[in-house]
């Protein structure tokens, strides 16, 4: 007998991909027990979900625009697996179509999916890598007019994509820089990788989103997702609070470190680069 | 101008900017209202969106594409890039 799971779909009626998200769901939902939580009830009831929500949580995205995924964030829910359609379709070489009515290969493909699902193997628990990335940070400035904008100088490595990778042993902590979150102001949803999770350099770790701008997360490196920052999910701000340390966003095991060191920055070289930025834009 | 630089490169070597695919777009505007690099430009006539200044679009990122429904637009492949960037940092310290 498989876990019992409550099941989170898309609720996007309109597009092709949401009516897949919920055959998903309620192939996943009859296929453990489970329980079904209808998005648009939960955002003006939550109340009524309170007991399915004390089994681990299962979120399915129809589209990118990943809204049971963000109504999940909003209300702080602790995500179990999670599965976006149209990515997973087009991994498999297919899409969700034009049809607002799946057809026969399309619930086929949602009944795979679910089963997939099911037997993926649950969200990593964090490891104790605490200590190694809780040594304390000395950090050079460069102040342009208003803005002050901190660099460590030890033991991160950028990219000019402005996202960091502070190393320490086979593993890497990643995030935005003090620069970037300064640039995007302030956040108001992070969007984290799963675990388990295979990134080359430059993929996207998941992205930030301020009332200003959305960014992905560039990786400066290559490696497996094996734990991610919950709490900046939860609350962004801590990624302007603090960006190089509590505000870490994915926590890599690395692959291949002195093949990405070819095409990052060090500390050093960062702050040159954070120098002439501001000095373009805020001239 | 730093601008125009991206690791080392100039960035209209780089050719790193989304394709739009007309046959899929339904010019519902979601990447262009959601860009704020002003890589997207409106018109008038039968094709109402495109892809105006590809130099702005930011190297790597492909966020514009999460907005779209109808998946209609496409990056380049992200190791051949990083391929030619390698190679002309190389030619660039060469030379």
């Amino acid at each position: 007998m498989a876990d019992r799971f409550a099941v989170l779909p898309c609720n996007g009626l309109d597009k092709p991909a949401g009516p897949l998200a919920r055959e998903i769901a309620l192939a996943l939902v009859e296929a453990c027990q489970g329980e079904l939580i209808c998005p648009v009830l939960y955002n003006n009831l939550p109340a009524l979900y309170a007991k399915a929500l004390e089994l681990p949580l299962v979120v399915i995205d129809g589209c990118g625009t990943r809204c049971a995924s963000k109504l999940a964030a909003e209300r702080s829910l602790k995500v179990s697996r999670k599965l976006q359609v149209t990515e997973a379709l087009k991994e498999m070489g297919e899409s969700p179509g034009d049809a607002l009515t799946p057809d026969a290969e399309r619930l086929a493909l949602c009944r795979r999916l679910a089963e997939r699902l099911l037997s993926a193997p649950a969200e990593g628990t964090t490891l104790d890598t605490e200590a190694a990335f809780s040594e304390p940070v000395e950090y050079a400035t460069v102040t342009h007019d208003k803005f002050i904008f901190r660099i460590p100088m030890k033991g991160y490595l950028f990219n000019e994509n402005h996202c960091w990778a502070r190393i320490a042993g086979n593993r890497a902590r990643v995030g935005i820089s003090d620069y970037m979150q300064q640039e995007m102001s302030d956040l108001t949803f992070c969007e984290l990788p799963e675990v388990g999770t295979e990134v080359s350099q430059f993929d996207a770790v998941g992205s930030v989103e301020s009332v200003k701008a959305v960014s992905d997360i560039i990786s400066p490196v290559s490696g497996r997702v094996v734990a991610v920052n919950a709490a900046a999910a939860a609350s962004p701000e801590i990624i302007n609070e603090d960006p190089y340390v509590r505000g870490w966003v994915a926590e890599i095991e690395l692959q291949d470190l002195e093949s990405d060191r070819a095409l990052l920055l060090d500390g050093e070289a960062y702050l040159a680069l954070v120098r002439q930025k501001a000095a373009d834009y805020h001239p | 101008m730093s601008d125009e630089t991206f690791m080392g490169v100039l960035r209209e070597k780089i050719p790193w900017f989304p394709t739009i695919d007309y046959s899929k777009c339904d010019f519902c505007m979601e990447c262009d209202k959601f860009c704020p690099h002003q890589v997207f430009e409106r018109r008038e006539g039968e094709v109402k969106l495109v892809v105006a200044n590809p130099a702005n679009c930011v190297v790597f990122c492909r966020a514009c594409a999460k907005t779209c429904g109808p998946d209609a637009l496409s990056f380049p492949n992200k190791p051949e890039i990083i391929e030619l960037i390698k190679r002309l940092r190389e030619e660039g310290s060469n030379g």
